[in-house]
C-alpha cells in the first residue's frame, strides 16, 4: 500500500515537505528521542501514524509536567503502524507504551483483536462516548473534514457550500473546474478511505453523483492531506475536495488566499486514536501520557497549538459553522467502534477501491 | 423468629439463584437477537454477480452488534468451497457448519482466549458451477450479557433483600400481633378475681377460640361443683331446720302451768338445750354458707353504715329485753369497703348476737366509725367482756372456755373473724377499762376515693 | 286481726296457729301453695304468714303473684332455706320481713304485730323533733343525735305522747288513757316503769323528761324549743 508517510504539518507550512524522503518499506519508524528535561527516572514509547510537528506541542508539554520523562517517539505511516502493532500481539510483545493513530479503524481492529488494555481513570471518564470504545481506544483529537478552495481562482459565487453543491458546481462549471479539484487517492491513505467509506454511507445516492462529476471534471488524486494542499498552494489546483480541518486551517494560517468551507450538509468529524497496546512494557507511562492527551490542559495546548479544533470549544477563528457542530447535526463523529471494523475488512477494502477507482479514475 | 429467618435467607438464596438463571438466560435472549441479525444482514451481504462471488460488508450489522457497546466483534465468512472469504479465518473452525443449513445455530465457544457466543447463519448460494451453500460466522464477545445478567440479579436481589427483610418485620409483627390475644387471654385470666367463675369473654381469633373453651369448661366445672356444694349445703339446711323449727314449735306449745313442776324443770332444760340447738344449727350453716360464699362471688364496694344497720336490726329481736338500752350510730361520712354485704352482716350480727347472749348486761351500742383508712364497726357492751388471754382462743371455731359466759359462743366469732380476714381486715377486741365498756371490733380497709 | 297462714310442716304450723290464736287472731291456715294464692285472690287478710317451701306452688311465687296484683298485705316469710339466698330474694319479691327457720316464737309474734301496726300507721312521713330526738311515726323509728334507739313499742308510744306537744303536763291517768286503753288493766307504777325505761334509753339526749311531783311528766327540751 502506501508508502508516503503522512507528512507533519508545519512542514507542509514551511515548505519542507521533500527534505524527509519516504522511507521505502519500513516497518521501524522514524525515530526522534525527546530527552528527559531534568534526570531521567522513565520513558515514555510513542508509536504514531500522526505529524510530529503537530504532536510536538503536546510532548513539550508534558515533558514540562513530567520532567523525568523522556520520550522517544516513532513515526510511521498508518498501515506499518498497524502490521507492527499486529505483530507485536501476536508474538506477545510491544515495543510501544502507546499507539497514536490517525486511522483509528486500524487501533479498533487490534483492540478488538485482543491487543489492547484497558484504561479507566478520571481522564477517559471525560471521552466522549462516541469517542471512547472498550476504555482501550480513545479519540484525542476533534477534527472535521472540510473543503478548501483558492479564492483566487474560484469567485465567491462559485464557493460550494455543500456536498451537493460541488456536484452542482462542477457539472455547471465543468470545464473551468477540470484538473482543478484534487483529493485523496484513498489507495494510498488510510484517513482517505475511511472518510470515502463515511461519505458513502452519509448520502449513498448524492455520493454517487458526486463521485461521478469528480471523474468527469478529472479530479486529480493525491496521497495525503499536504499534497492536496500543496497543490492548492502552489496554484495548480483551486479546490481541495475532503481534507482535515487541522491541516486545512494551518494552510489557510499560512496561506490567507486559501478557505475553508465547512459544508452545510454534514461534516464528518475524525477523532485520532490512542490505544495502549496489552502488553506494553512502560504501559504506566503510556497511560499517563493519555491522561495528559485527554486532560484539559492538554486538550488546550492541542487546540492552540496543534489541531485547532475542538469538540467542547468555538470553532476557530475564521471558519464558518455552527456555534456547535455535533450539537447542530452538521458534524459527524466517525464512532469508535465495531461499526470500524467494517471497513478494515479486507475484501470490503478492496471492493471499495476497486470501485472507488473504477468510477473516480474510469480505469 | 430464627426459624423464619433461616427459611428466608434459603428462599432469598433460591429466589436469587433462580433470578440470576433467569436473568442470563434473558440476557443470552436479548443479544442472541443482535447477534442473529447482524448475522442475516452479513449473510445479506453474499452477492453472485458477473459469475463470481462477491461480498459486502454492511457497516449497519456491527452498528447492531455495537449496541453491545463494549463487546468485541468477530466475524467469518466462508464461501461455497469451504474457504474463508474474509474475516477471522480461525473463528469458529470446528463448527459442523452443514448443521447451520436448517437453522441458524448458535454456541459458546472461546476465540482469542476470550469467551464468545457465536451464531452460524447459511445461505444459499447459485453459483455459476452450480448450487452451494455459504456461511457467516459471527462471535461476539459476552461482556454485555455478563453485564445484563448481573445487572437484572443485582436488582432482583435487591428486591428479593427487601421483600425478605419485609417478610421478616412482617412475620415479626404477625407472629407479635397473632399471640397477642395469647396474652391479652393471660392477662384477662391474671386479672380474674379468684371468685370470678363467669366464663371468660375475652375476644381471641378463632384458632384460639379451643383454647378459650375448654378454659371456659373448666370454669364451668368448677363453678358447677361449687354450685353443688351450695346446694348441697342449702337442701341440708332446710333438711335440718324443718324439724328443728318444728322441735321447737311443739315445745312452744307445751303448756308449762300444766306440767307437773319436777318435770318442769326438765322442761324449761328441753327449751333451753332446743334454742341452743337452734342457735348452733344456724351458725354452723351461715358459716358454711359465708365461707363457700367467697369461693364464688366477687367483692363490691360496701358501704358500712348500710349493712350495720341492717345487721344491728336482724341481730336485735325485737323481743329483747326491754330494759336493755339498744342503739346504733352510723358514721358522719358514708365509708365504704371492700367486700360482701351478705358475709359481712352475718358477721356483724354474729357478734351483736353473741354481746346480747353473754355480754350486755342493759346497755348495747353498735357504732361505725372511721379510724384513719380503715372503717370500724364497733359492738359494745357494759357487760364484764372477754378476758384478754382468751382473745386468740374465742376466734377459734368450737372454743369453749374455761370460764363461763362467753364460752359458748361457739362459731360466732369465728365466722365473724374469717369473714373479716378474707376482706383484708381483722376482728379485734378492746379491753373494758373504769370509763370504757368492752368492745369487740371488725376493722376494713376503707377504699380510697381514688379507688372508686 | 285475720292472718293467713301458709304453711306444710304441719308441727310448725300448728304451734303458730295455736299461739296467734291464743292471743285472739283469726288464723287461715293453707298447706298447699297454689290452694293458698287461690284464697288470697279474694279474701282479704291482715298479715300473710309464707313459708318457702311448699307443695303447690312455691312462696315466692305466691309472693309473686300477690304483688303482681297490688296487694299490699304485710307478708312474713318464714324460710328453712339457706338464711344468706333465700332472705335477698324474700325482699327483692316484695316481703316485709323475713324468719329463719328455727325462730322464736315470740320473735315471730312480735314482728307481726309490728307489721300490722306499721300498715295501719299509713305511710306517709311523719317526723316529730324534740330537742335532738326525733320520732319517724310512719316506721316507728327513734334517733337520739345520729344515735338509732331501739325502742319497744310502748316506749314510742309514751315517747310520742309526751314529744307531740313538749312542755305539756302529761298526768299518768292521761298517759295511762292513751297508751294501754280501757280493756288493759295496767296499774300506775307501769307508767313509771315506762317512763323510767324511756329516760334510759334517751339518756345523753338534749332533751329530757322532767317529773312534776303528783301532777305528772312532761318533755323538755334543752334547746329551748
Amino acid at each position: 500500500m502506501s508508502r508516503y508517510r503522512l507528512p507533519a504539518l508545519k512542514r507542509v507550512l514551511a515548505a519542507v515537505a521533500y527534505l524527509f524522503p519516504a522511507m521505502a518499506g519500513a516497518v521501524e519508524g522514524d525515530r526522534v528521542t525527546f530527552p528527559a528535561q531534568g534526570d531521567e527516572t522513565g520513558r515514555l514509547v510513542i508509536h504514531a501514524a500522526t505529524d510530529l510537528e503537530a504532536m510536538r506541542p503536546l510532548l513539550r508539554d508534558f515533558q514540562a509536567l513530567n520532567p523525568g520523562v523522556a520520550i522517544e517517539y516513532s513515526d510511521y505511516v498508518t498501515n506499518d503502524l498497524f502490521r507492527e502493532a499486529q505483530q507485536a500481539c501476536a508474538a506477545g510483545s510491544s515495543k510501544a507504551d502507546i499507539l497514536l493513530s490517525s486511522s483509528v479503524d486500524q487501533l479498533v481492529r487490534l483492540a478488538n483483536d485482543g491487543c489492547a488494555q484497558m484504561h479507566d481513570s478520571s481522564g477517559t471518564q471525560g471521552v466522549a462516548d462516541w469517542a471512547n470504545w472498550r476504555n482501550e481506544v480513545f479519540g484525542f483529537t476533534f477534527e472535521p473534514v472540510v473543503f478548501v478552495y483558492d479564492r483566487r481562482s474560484v469567485p465567491p459565487e462559485d464557493v460550494p457550500r455543500s456536498h451537493d453543491a460541488l456536484s452542482d458546481l462542477l457539472r455547471s462549471k465543468t470545464d473551468v473546474y477540470r484538473g482543478r479539484i484534487a483529493t485523496y487517492d484513498i489507495e494510498a491513505s488510510g484517513i482517505g478511505y475511511l472518510l470515502a467509506f463515511y461519505d458513502s454511507r452519509q448520502a449513498p445516492t448524492a455520493n454517487g453523483r458526486l463521485l461521478e462529476t469528480l471523474s468527469r471534471a478529472e479530479t486529480v488524486v493525491r496521497c495525503c492531506n499536504n499534497e492536496v494542499l500543496g497543490e492548492l498552494a502552489a496554484g495548480r489546483i483551486s479546490i481541495a475536495y475532503n481534507v482535515l480541518g487541522s491541516y486545512a486551517y494551518a494552510a489557510a494560517l499560512a496561506n490567507p488566499d486559501l478557505r475553508i468551507v465547512l459544508p452545510e450538509d454534514y461534516a464528518l468529524i475524525l477523532s485520532r486514536g490512542a490505544m495502549i497496546p496489552a502488553r506494553a512494557a512502560g504501559a504506566e507511562f503510556g497511560k499517563h501520557f493519555l491522561d495528559y492527551l485527554l486532560s484539559a490542559r492538554g486538550r488546550q495546548v492541542a487546540r492552540e497549538s496543534s489541531f485547532f479544533f475542538s469538540e467542547d470549544a468555538p470553532l476557530p477563528h475564521g471558519v464558518e459553522g455552527p456555534e456547535s457542530l455535533t450539537g447542530s447535526g452538521i458534524g459527524r463523529p466517525i464512532r469508535i467502534g465495531p461499526a470500524l471494523l467494517a471497513a478494515q475488512d479486507e475484501i470490503q477494502r478492496h471492493q471499495f477501491i476497486t470501485d472507488w477507482k473504477n468510477v473516480l479514475l474510469r480505469r | 423468629m430464627r426459624r423464619v429467618g433461616f427459611v428466608l435467607v434459603l428462599g432469598a438464596g433460591a429466589l436469587i439463584t433462580a433470578a440470576w438463571i433467569y436473568a442470563r438466560t434473558a440476557a443470552d435472549e436479548a443479544y442472541d437477537r443482535l447477534l442473529l441479525g447482524a448475522a442475516f444482514q452479513m449473510s445479506d451481504g453474499l452477492i453472485v454477480a458477473e459469475d463470481s462471488l462477491r461480498f459486502v460488508l454492511p457497516p449497519s450489522a456491527f452498528e447492531l452488534l455495537g449496541l453491545a457497546q463494549h463487546d468485541r466483534v468477530f466475524y467469518r465468512v466462508i464461501d461455497p468451497s469451504g474457504a474463508t472469504l474474509t474475516g477471522y479465518a480461525d473463528l469458529a473452525a470446528e463448527i459442523d457448519l452443514e448443521v447451520s443449513r436448517a437453522a441458524p445455530v448458535f454456541g459458546n465457544d472461546t476465540f482469542l482466549g476470550v469467551p464468545v457466543r457465536t451464531v452460524t447463519v447459511s445461505h444459499a448460494m447459485s453459483m455459476p458451477n452450480g448450487p452451494g451453500w455459504a456461511y457467516v460466522v459471527v462471535a461476539q464477545t459476552i461482556e454485555a450479557r455478563r453485564a445484563l445478567a448481573s445487572e437484572l440479579t443485582a436488582r432482583a436481589s435487591v428486591l428479593v433483600a427487601v421483600m425478605s427483610v419485609l417478610a421478616l418485620i412482617g412475620t415479626a409483627f404477625a407472629v407479635r400481633y397473632s399471640l397477642r390475644p395469647v396474652d391479652d387471654l393471660g392477662a384477662a385470666l391474671r386479672r380474674r378475681d379468684p371468685q370470678d367463675l363467669a366464663p371468660l369473654q375475652v375476644a381471641v381469633p378463632r384458632e384460639l377460640s379451643p383454647f378459650v373453651t375448654s378454659i371456659n369448661h373448666f370454669i364451668n366445672r368448677l363453678d358447677e361443683r361449687i354450685k353443688l356444694l351450695q346446694r348441697y349445703i342449702a337442701d341440708s339446711a332446710h333438711q335440718i331446720r324443718t324439724p328443728l323449727t318444728a322441735l321447737s314449735a311443739q315445745v312452744s306449745m307445751i303448756d308449762e302451768q300444766k306440767v307437773a313442776p319436777e318435770d318442769r324443770r326438765h322442761l324449761q332444760r328441753v327449751q333451753s338445750r332446743t334454742a341452743e340447738l337452734a342457735g348452733l344449727t344456724n351458725q354452723l350453716l351461715n358459716h358454711a354458707m359465708v365461707i363457700h360464699r367467697f369461693d364464688s362471688i366477687q367483692l363490691a364496694p360496701v358501704w358500712l353504715n348500710e349493712v350495720a344497720r341492717m345487721a344491728f336490726r336482724n341481730a336485735v329481736p325485737i323481743t329483747v329485753d326491754p330494759d336493755m338500752v339498744v342503739s346504733f350510730e352510723p358514721s358522719e361520712e358514708e365509708l365504704v369497703a371492700m367486700g360482701d354485704a351478705l358475709s359481712l352482716r352475718e358477721a356483724i350480727v354474729n357478734v351483736i348476737d353473741n354481746a346480747l347472749r353473754h355480754g350486755a348486761v342493759a346497755r348495747l351500742e353498735v357504732r361505725v366509725r372511721r379510724r384513719e383508712d380503715f372503717g370500724l364497726i364497733e359492738v359494745i357492751d357494759d357487760g364484764p367482756g372477754i378476758r384478754q388471754e382468751d382473745w386468740p382462743n374465742v376466734v377459734s371455731r368450737f372454743y369453749t372456755g374455761s370460764s363461763d359466759t362467753r364460752g359458748a359462743s361457739g362459731l360466732g366469732f369465728a365466722i365473724a373473724s374469717e369473714v373479716a380476714s378474707v376482706l383484708h381486715g381483722r376482728l379485734g377486741f378492746r379491753e373494758r377499762t373504769e370509763t370504757k365498756p368492752f368492745c369487740v371490733y371488725l376493722e376494713l380497709p376503707l377504699i380510697q376515693d381514688s379507688d372508686r | 286481726m285475720r292472718v293467713l297462714l301458709i304453711e306444710d310442716t304441719h308441727d310448725v304450723g300448728e304451734a303458730i296457729c295455736r299461739r296467734f290464736q291464743q292471743t285472739g287472731h283469726t288464723v287461715d291456715w293453707e298447706t298447699d301453695g297454689a290452694a293458698a294464692s287461690d284464697i288470697l285472690g279474694f279474701t282479704e287478710y291482715d298479715l300473710v304468714i309464707l313459708d318457702v317451701m311448699l307443695p303447690g306452688m312455691d312462696g315466692f311465687s305466691i309472693l309473686k303473684k300477690l304483688r303482681q296484683a297490688k296487694s299490699g298485705v304485710p307478708v312474713l316469710v318464714l324460710t328453712a332455706r339457706s338464711e344468706i339466698d333465700d332472705r335477698v330474694t324474700a325482699l327483692d319479691h316484695g316481703a316485709d320481713d323475713y324468719l329463719v327457720k328455727p325462730f322464736d316464737f315470740r320473735e315471730l309474734e312480735a314482728r307481726a304485730r309490728v307489721l300490722v301496726r306499721r300498715r295501719s300507721g299509713g305511710d306517709a312521713t311523719n317526723l316529730i323533733v324534740c330537742g335532738d330526738i326525733s320520732l319517724d311515726r310512719a316506721n316507728r323509728n327513734v334517733m337520739v343525735g345520729k344515735r338509732e334507739i331501739q325502742l319497744k313499742r310502748r316506749e314510742i308510744a309514751l315517747l310520742e305522747i309526751l314529744a307531740s306537744r313538749p312542755g305539756k303536763v302529761f298526768s299518768k291517768e292521761e298517759l295511762l288513757d292513751q297508751l294501754f286503753g280501757f280493756d288493759d288493766a295496767a296499774g300506775a307504777n307501769a307508767i313509771e316503769l315506762y317512763i323510767g325505761r324511756l329516760r334510759k334509753k334517751l339518756d345523753g339526749a338534749r332533751a329530757r323528761i322532767v317529773t312534776l311531783r303528783g301532777s305528772g311528766y312532761q318533755l323538755i327540751s334543752d334547746d329551748g324549743t
